[in-house]
């Protein structure tokens, strides 16, 4: 087609009115000239004119014959399928209806993945020219995953001495804070923060250099979700006064929707990092640590920057070099190289990427199984359909339609479907979003959910790029439910079809059986999932914790300043039954000593406990007594040991009363700061306790070693407190009575959270997979319905002949439902397989890791269970088609024909 | 002498003509046909029904391009000209047109 022919054609699409004035013109304008000449010649007027009309010819005929050869467009072609697309869906209404709800929830289920995936991978934030930002970050050494952060100092440092950015801000995530009593995440940013990204406030200011200084101003930058959620969207919020952890704040302005400050989900607010002091000390490193962003000079490429940065921090007398191992193997170098890592910094993941989406892919794709299903389900409607539209389309072919252009023709039709579908979907992905993000609230401990790290769990938006994803999706699936179909149909024998007859060639069972293969198989990979989660979950439900969990709270972080102040509310506090403290908290291990006893050494974990701490968790006394209430510190030279640590040193003999020398591990130096606050001393055995065993994996409650005595006064030691009543209640109104004593408080915990959490992500994934499963199956199951049922009313015939030679009404069910059969063995198969081969695949990314420790990817009981809910529901739903076949009445079939 | 209409010729020769008599000067359909029948003593005439056809053709296969004038009788006409494409359209054709009624040539004398 050449660049002319367009035009041309192109004009008369849009502009016909044109081109057929012209054409007029052109060949009135050949009559007056004809008609000239025979005037010339001495013909009148009349005359003339009728002579160069009569040998022009019909002039319709000719402008018609010129039109034919501008052809018919791509345009009016599509126009004119999409009209006969219409009349014929007008026709058969439950069809088109069954086509776009199938495909509309196939779409819907697979964009909600993909509404995530797009947030995670995607959605960069909205600042000005994000590819600038990169993230600062020194590894232990090269390659290294960890990293090591940087304290506010360096970030000075880095800011005053360093030129290859254009300027660099620092930004420190909050621990969990409550603004008015209500928990809210913020981020304590320089005062540069802003500026550097290129953003502005909707409403009042963001904030300055000079909220940074002198100790800082009390004011807050809320984020849209923040001024929404903390605010109700109070059009007068600025200037309002708020309690931030008990300090009274302003509030100085509102962020755009959609600035999520360099990260995900955005905070709640944003506040000058010279406040942090108020919480964090900058002192210790652990808590004033800050993340450094830059934004790199135009023309400066980031390995070079990394370099030049790495290169001046090794030189640099303030920057750290070395950090101390806290197992062997871990550690810094210490040979005075800083390593420099950029990361890009767009608000999209960037650490990982590949990993993440080796995660995510497996998850998009278990979405889009279920359009798959779907679409299998249409193709084999659409197959059926076709066979009553062998006489249409036999005429159409006779008439001189060539095969491509009906193929064309039905493909039009099925676009049409699937692009109403489409729209239908993004609703239909919505609804689900908010639907399962209900779910998961509810599902998860309040507690876990309520904010930690952002502004919590909202429906992504759906942006330009879901919709591009639903418009590439509505083609991907009219190929997938409407090509195959459409060859099918219009493969025939165009006699035979003209007399209504089915051809032989034309029955497509090898390819539904293929189609029913495919979906039995998603179906047995869904369900496999989701039992192998079943079991999981319940596992992990019924896991035993080894300590008392159930109205048990952990308060940590605790400011020393504080420390006498908060012991005494919590005595005073009317729902506390019992105060024990211990270092590290319950969940953690503690300090790892070389413990000898003669010439047996072996290293022990170590734990300051007061002697309450036993009685609150649970821990019972085998033999021997606990710490008496004057033995408050390690230096009394007591220790009560688990049973484990008795077993080995005392096999055979009696533990009491023996002494235990306890030395600082050699090799691996410590930071001061994370002094081991146990003593290397000998100490005497008092007592033994039975050994906390856990199973649960994640939060492991497990300890065997040698418990100190400490009390609640002494620094560094977390509260275990028992409640009386509910624990999430009380932590509410606990968490608020502390605050006032120590606004920096950040965590209190109920351990039954913590235990609970594992069974309760692991149930988050057991739904989606149940979901996803059950769709599946109900997809598949009604597919296989309908095409059996059809098969039987076009086999009903041949039944009959059967039944008046002799079959049995049994030999009939057989008939029909073996002829399902083996595409469902097939699928089964398949289907296990596939859900073994992906457990392998997915268990190999690092990321995944975790999960295999909490799933049994190739529990038995789950593959069985879940293959032989499959088997049965099909087998059921193919006896019900077989059943209608044996109840067939042979005379009448016969006379039928 | 009986008028003999193109169609009757060899297939594809009103194309050839076409593009033969636009190489000098654009010219409108009317004044074509009429140069036609001129340069060959009113042995061809063009069948005016298939000539604006063939324009239109021509038009689409971008040989000719149109362009709209004021003829010599003050109204506005269609004038057509040879593209740079069309002019090696001609050559292929008026080569392809010389073998042809040489070997016809050939087989008439010699036969």
């Amino acid at each position: 087609m050449k660049l002319n022919d367009l035009r041309l054609r192109a004009r008369a699409l849009f502009r016909p009115w044109k081109a057929e004035r012209e054409l007029d013109d052109e060949l009135a304008f050949h009559i007056q000239c004809e008609t000239r000449k025979l005037m010339a010649d001495g013909l009148s007027a009349r005359d003339a004119r009728r002579r160069a009309l009569a040998r022009f010819g019909p002039v319709p005929l000719a402008a018609d014959q010129c039109r034919d050869q501008r052809g018919i467009s791509f345009f009016e072609t599509l126009a004119r399928d999409l009209g006969f697309a219409l009349r014929m869906l007008r026709r058969t209404p439950l069809v088109a209806l069954t086509v776009v709800s199938t495909i509309a929830l196939g779409l819907g289920v697979v964009t909600v993945a993909f509404t995530f995936f797009n947030m995670f991978f995607f959605q960069v934030d909205a600042v000005r020219n994000p590819d600038e930002l990169f993230t600062v970050e020194r590894l232990e050494r090269p390659g290294s995953r960890s990293e090591i952060p940087f304290s506010r100092a360096e970030y000075e440092a880095i800011r005053r001495d360093t030129n290859v950015f254009t300027d660099v801000a620092a930004a420190r995530p909050s621990f969990p804070t409550r603004i008015d009593g209500r928990a809210a995440v913020g981020m304590f940013v320089s005062g540069n923060f802003f500026d550097l990204l290129g953003v502005t406030a909707v409403r009042g200011r963001t904030l300055t250099e000079a909220d940074n200084e002198a100790g800082g101003r009390a004011v807050v930058v809320l984020s849209h979700e923040g001024w929404q959620q903390l605010f109700a969207a109070d059009p007068a919020v600025v200037g309002r006064q708020l309690v931030l952890n008990g300090r009274p704040y302003a509030v100085a302005g509102v962020m755009a929707e959609g600035f999520r400050g360099l990260r995900q989900s955005p905070p709640h607010y944003w506040a000058p990092l010279a406040l942090l002091d108020q919480f964090r000390p900058a002192e210790t490193r652990s808590q004033g640590w800050v993340d450094v962003i830059g934004r790199l000079k135009p023309g400066t490429s980031p390995g070079a920057a990394a370099g030049a940065l790495g290169a001046w921090a090794s030189a640099h007398p303030d920057i750290r070099k070395f950090i101390a191992p806290k197992r062997p193997g871990e550690g810094g170098p210490q040979d005075g190289i800083v390593h420099i890592m950029l990361r890009e910094s767009r608000g999209v993941i960037s650490k990982d990427r590949t990993e993440a989406m080796m995660v995510f892919a497996p998850i998009l794709f278990a979405f889009g199984l279920i359009l798959m299903i779907g679409c299998a389900n249409v193709a084999n409607l659409l197959l059926a359909r076709g066979l009553s539209r062998h006489r249409e389309i036999g005429v159409r072919l006779s008439l001189g339609a060539t095969r491509w252009r009906i193929v064309r023709q039905l493909l039009t039709e099925n676009l049409l479907l699937a692009l109403v579908a489409a729209a239908l979907g993004f609703l239909v992905s919505r609804a689900l979003l908010a639907g399962s993000i209900h779910m998961v609230m509810s599902i998860l401990p309040p507690e876990f959910t309520e904010p930690t790290d952002s502004a919590g769990l909202t429906v992504p938006p759906g942006d330009w790029r879901v919709w591009a994803f639903l418009l590439g999706g509505a083609f991907v699936s009219t190929v997938m439910f409407g090509l195959l179909p459409a060859l099918q149909t219009t493969r025939l024998e165009l006699v035979r079809a003209m007399r209504g007859e089915v051809t032989r060639d034309a029955r497509p069972s090898r390819v539904r059986h293929m189609l029913i293969g495919s979906q039995v198989t998603a179906s047995a990979l869904l369900l496999v999932c989701s039992a192998v989660f079943l079991r999981s979950t319940y596992a992990s439900a019924t896991a035993e914790v080894g300590v008392r969990t159930d109205d048990t709270l952990v308060v940590r972080r605790i400011t020393e300043s504080a420390r006498p102040a908060m012991i005494r509310a919590l005595e005073d506090h009317p729902s506390i039954a019992a105060v024990a403290a211990s270092w590290p908290a319950p969940m953690q291990s503690g300090a790892s000593m070389d413990a000898s006893v003669g010439d047996t050494t072996a290293e022990i974990d170590c734990k300051l406990v007061s002697t309450q701490y036993f009685d609150l968790l649970g821990i019972n006394v085998l033999r021997g007594r606990l710490f008496a209430p004057e033995e408050r510190s390690p230096a009394t030279g007591v220790v009560v040991v688990s049973d484990a640590v008795a077993q080995r040193f005392w096999p055979n003999g009696d533990p009491l009363g023996q002494t235990i020398r306890l030395g600082r591990r050699s090799g691996g130096a410590t930071e001061p700061e994370e002094a081991s606050p146990v003593p290397a001393q000998a100490y005497t055995v008092i007592g033994v306790v039975r050994d906390v065993r856990s199973t649960l994996k994640i939060f492991d409650f497990g300890y065997s070693g040698i418990y100190l005595p400490t009390t609640a006064e002494q620094a560094n030691t977390s509260f275990i407190v028992r409640v009386h009543g509910d624990p999430v209640t009380t932590r509410r109104t606990l968490l608020d009575a502390l605050m006032k004593v120590d606004p920096a408080l950040g965590e209190i915990t109920s351990m039954k959270m913590m235990a609970g959490l594992e069974a309760a992500m692991l149930e988050v994934f057991f739904w989606m997979a149940v979901i996803l499963g059950s769709l599946a199956l109900a997809l598949t199951v009604s597919g296989l319905f309908s095409v059996l049922s059809y098969l039987v009313e076009q086999r009903r015939t041949e039944i009959g002949v059967r039944m008046a030679l002799g079959a049995t009404p049994r030999d009939i069910v057989t008939l029909v439902v073996r002829q399902s059969m083996r595409p469902i063995a097939i699928g089964v198969l398949v289907g296990g397989g596939l859900a073994a081969v992906t457990a392998v695949v997915l268990l190999a990314t690092p990321l995944a890791e975790m999960m295999g420790t909490l799933v049994r990817p190739f529990d038995p009981l789950a593959y069985a269970v879940g293959l032989s809910v499959i088997v049965a529901t099909c087998t059921v739903s193919a006896f019900v088609p077989a059943r209608r076949a044996a109840r067939i009445d042979p005379i009448a079939t016969l006379r039928a024909d | 002498m009986p008028r003999q209409t193109i169609p009757d010729l060899l297939p594809g020769t009103l194309d050839l003509l076409i593009l033969r008599t636009l190489q000098t000067d654009p010219m409108h359909g009317w004044a074509i046909s009429e140069r036609i029948q001129q340069i060959s003593h009113d042995v061809l005439q063009i069948n005016q029904g298939s000539l604006y056809p063939a324009l239109h053709r021509l038009e689409h296969q971008g040989w000719i391009d149109a362009e709209w004038r004021v003829s010599e009788l003050g109204r506005r006409a269609k004038y057509y000209r040879l593209t740079v494409s069309g002019r090696r359209q001609l050559a292929v054709e008026a080569s392809e047109w010389d073998r042809m009624s040489a070997a016809i040539d050939r087989v008439m004398k010699f036969a």
